[in-house]
């Protein structure tokens, strides 16, 4: 349920792809009022065929994660009367929110300059796959491919394999929260000097700034260390214990583990009822483990093919050993934990019924929650933002619908 | 536009309190730092985590050489603490809980990523620290949160990957899951989800006046970054499998070789407009191949689409094959690599992404910049050294606190601040380092001697 602790603010939701979108529901979540701009045919997600089977009719499981909250305001933007709207509804926002390609929003009448210079608060967060200037700033992109070039995805994989990327799409995720988060800063400069800003937040700079892969760029330029792609075990061999790091096979599916260090031995030999292996020379200290891991290996691999994987998370938990069971996303919506903390919310959308949607990402104690309204209909919204915002009458908004332009 | 100044940056003025180590819990303090927050790192001479997670003991020090510091000069601690300002403190004496409390009120953040209860072992639990600053944000992100059944397991990025069904998603699809990479992002999604929490917070302080707890747990913040297959889910009774480099509604899309030694690039095509313009370009017929005339038949025969395209790719440069196809608009990426290849694109270096950084014991190398650009503070430096151990320690506890010399030494005496590791302290990570520089010294003793 989303909290109301940013419900000063309104922001205006200009993105038509993954990472905006999900910046400005970010923001929604914590309390703002977000309009999302849609062309009269609606967003493009609305219909992305990204779950085959599953969406006819209506709208996309991506469109409903990514605007539950948002209210649905069309406009088409390349009329001069709806470029007039849009100008209004800039000015009587906190926040814009935009994915275009760099220099669309000029081409619009729309740059930062000319905006700040009537609405000087405004928090201007522009997100693309590759940033405002530079050689590259007008690529076209996808997940896969701004992933490509941010160094992640060439370590990822088998070294006798294709490169492969993550699971979901997790850079134009990661980016757009970032951009929430600097959104939000922003916003506390705003409250406290009364200055707006103009955020640049690239996805391949988002991505290759990302802790994971400036821990792996530093040893190369420290000393030319290259980190190419390797077996699991065999990366995992340097100070961990590496017959028991990474995903195994068990009874009823996988579990990964990630002992840390030599500490964790005893702790593993008496968790698979082998405690007389603690004291085998074979295996005495963290070098000889490496060096016989593939013996190790296969006695630890027969332990957990005796188990399924809740006995095996509930044992690792008494052993102190760091690790999970692999779950289906319809395992994750049954499992205790998330259960517990009531963390899917259900929402009810008028065509699609009663949804459960992921919750809050962290809970504040001293804020006031509100309900949680489903993704918008197309131009839901049009209407009261139109008349009740800008003041726009009856007649009027009649005219600009005939003509298409609302 | 060039201001020149952290003044201008959002968080200036705002002071942050760092108890954290690994990943998650640095890199939002690198995030609150980048923006101007006074991030201050509390660690101790007791018990050094300033470990390596993957590096080798090769990889991880400047020209491979520990040096007599190696705590100051891992590669993964100071490309992660950047910014930042370093305090060394024994939490579990008298003076060192004080000083912390003299510092809690005068600041206005306390985050952590340690296991739930340390700070409460400490009697730093946030009543405990609520009651020395009332308005204090307090932030704990366990990797399951502060309530319910798994509250004081024990987690890692690789377990939130799992637990969250990101795990089941990746890896080769003809493959099973133990060839999964050990590379988890889910430490990335809690640290930026932290450094949001905490702006929000200092929103509403700001309009309210209140402090307050934030419990965030790792594994709900990252289900944010996949909610929609949760929703696929429910709307059509089957679990969202793996899908490798491909797409279930466009095709082809994948990682095709080029020219050279590991070399790939990423190509999508998303519509029929891009599709023709990609046959045009690698003119092998491809459009007249009825199987691959209709998005159903190129995602139906898609390992012979790809067998083609590699063809055309395997005997050309990467970049060319980028600019070409970018030329016309089609979605490409160079696979490149987190070493030579990304300090070579010429894309982030004219965004200069890369800063050279002067750290006082590693040496001068250009570090990955900051991520989070403000037109409002172009320009001004934002990468700063990460700090050495107990680095600030003097500026902290006498600029900023207002102690004595005479105490400060008796802190120092007393050993509960320090700039090295006491003997016998738990080394985590260092410790192998240490233990292979140990080896290395005596094989170049014995090496003199034998010369």
């Amino acid at each position: 349920m989303p909290y109301t602790a940013l419900k000063k603010f309104t922001v205006l939701d200009l993105s038509n792809r993954l990472a905006g979108s999900f910046c400005a529901k970010t923001l929604g979540l914590y309390g703002c009022e977000v309009i999302k701009i849609e062309p009269p045919s609606g967003d493009l997600t609305r219909k992305w065929s990204d779950s085959p089977n599953s969406c006819e009719p209506g709208d996309s499981p991506l469109f409903h994660h990514l605007n539950a909250g948002k209210k649905s305001v069309t406009l088409n933007i390349d009329s001069p009367e709806g470029r007039d709207i849009l100008g209004i509804l800039i000015q009587k926002s906190g926040v814009l929110i935009e994915t275009f390609q760099p220099g669309r929003m000029e081409s619009l009448g729309f740059s930062y300059k000319s905006i700040s210079d009537t609405n000087p608060g405004l928090i201007m967060t522009s997100v693309t796959p590759y940033g405002q200037t530079g050689p590259h700033s007008e690529f076209d992109y996808t997940e896969l491919t701004v992933f490509a070039m941010s160094g992640a995805m060439h370590r990822e994989g088998l070294p006798n394999r294709y490169p492969i990327r993550y699971g979901a799409e997790v850079a134009q995720y990661y980016s757009g929260n970032l951009a929430a988060a600097a959104t939000v800063s922003a916003l506390l400069k705003f409250l406290r000097k009364g200055k707006g800003d103009w955020l640049d937040i690239s996805i391949q700079e988002c991505m290759a700034g990302h802790p994971h892969q400036i821990g792996r760029r530093a040893p190369f330029i420290y000393s030319g260390e290259l980190d190419p792609r390797e077996q699991p075990r065999i990366s995992a061999s340097g100070t961990r214990e590496p017959y028991a790091v990474g995903t195994f096979r068990c009874k009823d599916g996988f579990m990964s583990f990630l002992p840390l260090g030599a500490r964790m031995w005893p702790n593993i030999a008496r968790m698979i009822d082998r405690e007389d292996l603690i004291s085998n020379p074979l295996f005495e200290d963290s070098d000889k483990r490496t060096a016989n891991r593939i013996e190790l290996e296969s006695i630890f691999q027969g332990w957990l093919n005796e188990r399924t994987r809740q006995e095996i998370f509930e044992a690792i938990q008494e052993a102190g050993i760091p690790g999970s069971p692999i779950l289906r996303s319809d395992e994750v919506m049954k499992n205790e934990q998330f259960l517990n903390r009531e963390y899917f919310t259900l929402v009810d959308h008028p065509q699609q019924g009663q949804i459960k949607l992921t919750g809050d990402p962290f809970r504040l104690s001293a804020v006031d929650k509100m309900p949680l309204r489903p993704a918008p209909l197309l131009g839901e919204h049009t209407e009261q933002v139109l008349t009740e915002t800008i003041g726009i009458d009856t007649n009027h908004f009649m005219s600009l619908r005939e003509r298409g332009i609302v | 536009m060039n201001f020149n100044s952290t003044d201008e940056l959002p968080l200036s003025g705002i002071r942050a309190l760092e108890l954290s180590e690994i990943w998650a819990g640095p890199y939002c303090g690198c995030l609150l730092s980048d923006m101007g927050a006074e991030v201050i790192k509390i660690e101790s001479i007791q018990r050094i985590a300033r470990g390596p997670i993957n590096p080798s003991p090769d990889g991880m020090y400047p020209e491979q050489d520990p040096g007599n510091h190696p705590w100051n000069r891992q590669a993964n601690f100071n490309s992660t603490n950047r910014n930042k300002k370093g305090l060394t403190l024994d939490l579990k004496t008298r003076l060192g809980v004080e000083a912390f409390s003299n510092l809690v009120k005068v600041s206005d953040i306390v985050f952590c990523n340690y296991a739930r209860t340390v700070m409460e072992g400490f009697g730093l639990g946030y009543e405990q620290v609520k009651s020395i600053k009332p308005d204090i944000i307090y932030l704990l992100m366990p990797g399951y949160g502060n309530t319910g059944p798994y509250k004081n397991y024990r987690s890692m990025g690789m377990a939130i990957d799992a637990i969250t069904g990101h795990s089941y998603l990746r890896g080769y699809p003809d493959m099973d899951h133990t060839s999964n990479s050990l590379v988890h992002h889910p430490d990335a999604a809690a640290a930026v989800n932290a450094t949001l929490a905490l702006s929000t917070a200092l929103v509403h302080r700001e309009l309210t006046g209140e402090g307050q707890f934030i419990d965030m747990s790792q594994a709900e913040s990252f289900m944010t970054h996949m909610g929609e297959m949760f929703i696929e889910y429910q709307m059509s009774g089957i679990p969202r499998n793996r899908r490798g480099n491909r797409h279930p509604g466009y095709a082809p899309q994948g990682a095709y070789k080029c020219e050279g030694e590991d070399n790939w690039i990423a190509i999508s095509i998303t519509n029929a407009e891009q599709w023709n313009l990609f046959c045009e370009i690698i003119s092998l017929d491809l459009d007249k191949d009825p199987r691959f005339s209709t998005v159903e038949g190129r995602i139906k025969n898609h390992d012979d689409l790809d067998a083609v395209i590699t063809t055309w790719t395997s005997v050309r440069e990467r970049y060319d094959v980028m600019n070409a196809l970018q030329a016309k608009g089609i979605p490409s990426g160079v696979v490149l690599n987190c070493g030579p290849d990304t300090y070579a694109d010429p894309h982030l270096n004219e965004r200069e992404f890369f800063q050279i950084v002067e750290h006082p014991e590693a040496g001068i190398f250009p570090m990955s910049g900051p991520v989070l650009r403000f037109n409002s503070s172009y320009g001004s430096v934002t990468h700063n050294p990460s700090p050495t151990l107990g680095q600030h320690n003097n500026y902290i506890l006498e600029d900023i606190l207002g102690y004595s010399k005479s105490k400060i030494e008796l802190m120092e005496h007393m050993e509960i601040i320090g700039t090295v590791p006491l003997p016998g302290a738990d080394l985590g990570g260092s410790r192998r380092a240490a233990k292979e520089q140990a080896r290395q010294k005596n094989t170049t003793l014995n090496n003199a001697e034998n010369e």
